[in-house]
């Protein structure tokens, strides 16, 4: 026992040590990107625009991060989930519509204000249910018939830009009346006035606090509850788990569900959050970079959210470049996020190891 | 060696073998009913869940039970027709096959190797703006077809082919992840290619944004002009060349066979036989194809855009399928693919495997959008606008086939011909042509997993290990 306590000790610490090494980098690597930036544009910079760009990188960060966290559910119990970019996609078809279609129903017997936040609020719910459908094709497919988690992840895809792409041509694509919206920015009373902070952290939507939120809260279940023992050693090892109790099925199942529905807060975003239309493959990828962002943070939410943040710097910092240096043929910053990612992923991060069970289907012996 | 084998008592062991050939033949048969009957109850039950949600769309909107029959019917009719019977309906689905099949080969090669090449798609971009501007160099203009064309189809697999090594490099150097990685590179390269359009590849004389458009020799050829084509004496060197080299393949594999292998056993007559073959085969076609192709030729309808690439892909399958599975390069890739620790193990070189599997996986991307530049693309150039969405229906095609050379070939012609139908069954029927994307989701779900289908129609499954074996290795491993 004592020596069980001893190495939880030392788990600990290191983490810490590692924890602050890790926002030390940041830091730093911020501070970079501040100094190039300015190089770049002429030291045109100031507090203004480091504060605006930095509200934006999270604005941007939030719908990768959230399907990163959605890779980390899944894939912390084992379940390779490369389908998020479909289930978001759906997400954002079916919010919009819904957010559409209630707001008429509601926006006469009402004042418009309150319908639209009824409305956007329902739509957010109906958006992750449809995400959550999806997903749970992925679950069986994956879990009880044991095929190919890829081949059932691309089947997510493929079938949601049929499903989205067809639903939105019959639909949504003309003649559609007057929407509520997306969700206005929040200000959190009192926290929104602490001078930087504050315009950074607390004047944002609604879903992006979501994402702030659910870093703590994932984290805090995979690392410090039974529960998340139990994911992580499904993952990890099932048959070793199967033989200590633990079903791996359900546990599976779970996972990979939580995982669905935060998959459809990210996908909520772009029609709820992001802006007020939808059109056929408006995600562009996100799901596959949110990957990216969850191998970049090796399976850590944390980590993820890292990942998904310098994803979003590097978008923010080429909104500002462009504003600013119109001389510069606009792909070139636009490449800077994608390069940042990959040159941040071979040169500091190297070898990602994922959860060994990742990908196997189980059986029952 | 082989004399020594076929002295043996033959009519013994062909007496064993006759009892083992019934058996295996029944096997052989209830497999290939296995093999077919479960892909084409996957396809039917797509269609018939395809039709389900057409009929309901239409029955929401229009509340006429006949009506919305109607629409099914129209859809799937248009569908047909557009795929087939329309006037170059066949051949346009044809067109579109080809790049799916370079592309999935490429995904394939990945896949044997345990890599998952999600990047394709840019390094389709990259061989295709890589062929753009070999294509258009102005001291080469004048080059004749049999240097110039194998120039830009190398051009353009040197293209994809670099591109995809820099995340191979990056994964063996580094273990930074492929996925990541070559997913990266794809916005790179879109990005770079439109910067390239815009800026210095582009077409000053042109109001559109896009390339010069390649050389007369560069292009590849459409069936329709191959007539025209032979008349230089030089073109037709050339594929008289390159049939002959087939000639000379094939007819090695006809002496590898079992019948042949006995009734032929010197190996000096062997070759003989092979080459002059060949060269029967190479000479008939420089002499007679170019006269006969004047005096008779099927494609004569100058808007066909049909063209040789078909050839070159059927090839391409060939050679991938030797590669993977008939050279130790292959049996390496495989070996890294299956289990990177036995390989290790067994003394392969990591490095050197993963930056060739990427390399080959990029060249065959590349390969397709070379071809899709000099024989598909109207101006013969690159636009910005590039035909894509290829990558990602490449996946589906690859993991369909599973990673067989051959599957890839039909797999790829499936998808070509219903995203060539797609167009008129949306103009004919009113129905989104993205219920396409619905019914490959369907199938490639129903092959993914049988038991569902199995569960559907009430079969009963025959217990084969193989069929549990994995096709993709999840993250590939570290």
């Amino acid at each position: 026992m004592a020596t069980v306590t001893k190495s939880l000790g030392r788990l600990r610490t290191s983490s810490l040590s590692r924890t602050l090494i890790n926002v030390v980098v940041a830091m730093v690597g911020l501070v970079a990107a501040w100094w190039l930036l300015n190089l770049v544009i002429g030291g045109q910079c100031g507090k203004l625009c480091v504060i605006g760009t930095l509200a934006q990188m999270f604005r941007y960060a939030t719908p990768i991060a959230l399907a990163a966290f959605c890779g980390v559910m899944c894939e912390r119990s084992g379940v390779v989930d490369i389908g998020i970019e479909g289930k978001m996609l759906m997400a954002a078809m079916v919010g919009y519509g819904v957010n559409l279609f209630v707001f008429q129903v509601f926006k006469d017997k009402m004042d418009p204000a309150s319908a639209g936040t009824l409305s956007r609020w329902i739509a957010l719910l109906a958006a992750v249910l449809s995400a959550m459908l999806l997903q749970a094709l992925h679950a069986v497919v994956s879990i009880k018939f044991k095929s190919d988690q890829i081949i059932s992840g691309t089947v997510i895809n493929i079938l949601a830009i049929g499903i989205t792409g067809f639903l939105y041509r019959q639909f949504l694509a003309t003649n559609l009346p007057a929407g509520p919206g997306t969700f206005p920015i929040w200000e959190v009373p009192g926290l929104s006035k602490i001078p930087i902070l504050g315009e950074i952290f607390f004047k944002q939507q609604p879903l992006t606090y979501i994402m702030f939120i659910l870093v703590f809260v994932i984290q805090y279940v995979l690392f410090f509850t039974p529960w998340g023992l139990r994911t992580r050693s499904v993952g990890e090892h099932p048959r070793a788990a199967d033989t200590l109790g633990i079903n791996v099925f359900q546990v599976r199942y779970v996972s990979v569900m939580i995982g669905g529905l935060i998959a459809g807060l990210a996908g909520a975003y772009y029609t709820l959050q992001g802006v007020d239309v939808f059109n056929p493959l408006m995600t562009n990828g996100a799901g596959f970079i949110g990957l990216a962002a969850m191998i970049f943070g090796k399976w850590n939410p944390f980590g993820a959210l890292m990942g998904a943040l310098i994803f979003g710097l590097g978008t923010s910092v080429t909104a500002t470049v462009s504003i600013f240096r119109p001389d510069i043929p606009s792909q070139i910053p636009q490449m800077l996020p994608y390069v940042l990612t990959i040159i941040v992923l071979a040169g500091v991060v190297g070898r990602a190891i994922p959860p060994a069970a990742d990908g196997q289907p189980y059986e029952k012996q | 060696m082989s004399n020594i084998t076929s002295v043996n008592p033959s009519n013994v062991a062909a007496g064993r073998d006759g009892g083992q050939g019934k058996q295996q033949a029944r096997g052989a048969f209830r497999r290939l009913v296995d093999a077919m009957l479960l892909p084409l109850l996957a396809i039917f039950t797509a269609f018939l869940i395809g039709a389900l949600v057409i009929f309901f769309t239409s029955w929401i909107t229009t509340h006429s039970i006949s009506g919305s029959l109607n629409t099914v019917i129209e859809a799937y009719a248009g569908l047909f027709k557009g795929a087939f019977t329309k006037q170059r309906g066949m051949s346009e689905s044809l067109v579109a096959t080809v790049p799916y099949i370079f592309l999935s080969l490429g995904l394939a090669i990945g896949f044997k190797a345990g890599l998952f090449n999600i990047g394709v798609e840019g390094q389709f971009y990259l061989g295709a703006i890589a062929v753009a501007w070999v294509g258009a160099i102005p001291a080469l203009q004048s080059l004749p077809a049999i240097v110039y064309l194998p120039v830009v189809l190398l051009a353009g697999a040197l293209g994809g082919g670099l591109w995809a090594a820099i995340p191979g490099y990056l994964k063996a150097r580094t273990g930074a992840h492929e996925v990541i990685t070559t997913m990266m590179m794809n916005y790179i390269a879109f990005r770079f290619v439109e910067y390239l359009i815009s800026g210095p590849l582009k077409d000053k004389g042109s109001s559109a944004t896009q390339t010069l458009p390649v050389a007369d020799g560069a292009q590849i050829w459409q069936l329709a002009f191959i007539p025209e084509r032979l008349k230089d004496p030089l073109n037709a060197l050339g594929l008289a060349l390159v049939l002959a080299f087939i000639a000379f393949i094939f007819a090695r594999w006809l002496f590898g066979l079992p019948t042949l292998r006995k009734r032929i056993q010197n190996t000096g007559q062997k070759r003989l036989y092979t080459i002059g073959f060949a060269v029967l085969v190479g000479v008939l076609t420089f002499i007679g194809l170019p006269a006969l192709s004047r005096l008779w030729w099927p494609f004569t309808d100058q808007y066909d855009r049909m063209h040789i690439g078909l050839f070159l892909g059927l090839m391409a399958a060939v050679f991938v399928w030797w590669l993977l599975w008939k050279t130790t390069l292959g049996f390496e890739l495989r070996t890294v693919g299956a289990n990177t620790n036995a390989a290790r193990y067994a003394g392969m070189n990591i490095t050197r495997n993963i930056m060739l599997a990427m390399s080959l996986s990029g060249a065959m991307a590349g390969l397709a959008g070379a071809i899709e530049v000099l024989a598909v693309s109207s101006c013969r150039c690159m636009q910005l606008f590039f035909s894509s969405g290829y990558g990602f229906d490449s996946i589906a095609i690859a993991l369909l086939a599973k990673n067989n050379p051959f599957g890839i070939i039909l797999s790829s012609f499936f998808f070509g011909a219903l995203r060539n139908g797609g167009d008129l069954m949306e103009l004919n029927s009113g129905v989104s042509k993205y219920i396409i994307s619905l019914i490959q989701g369907l199938v490639l779900l129903f092959v993914a997993a049988p038991p569902i289908v199995r569960w559907i129609y009430r079969i009963k499954a025959e217990r084969r290990p193989e069929e549990e074996a994995p096709l993709t290795h999840g993250w590939g491993g570290g």
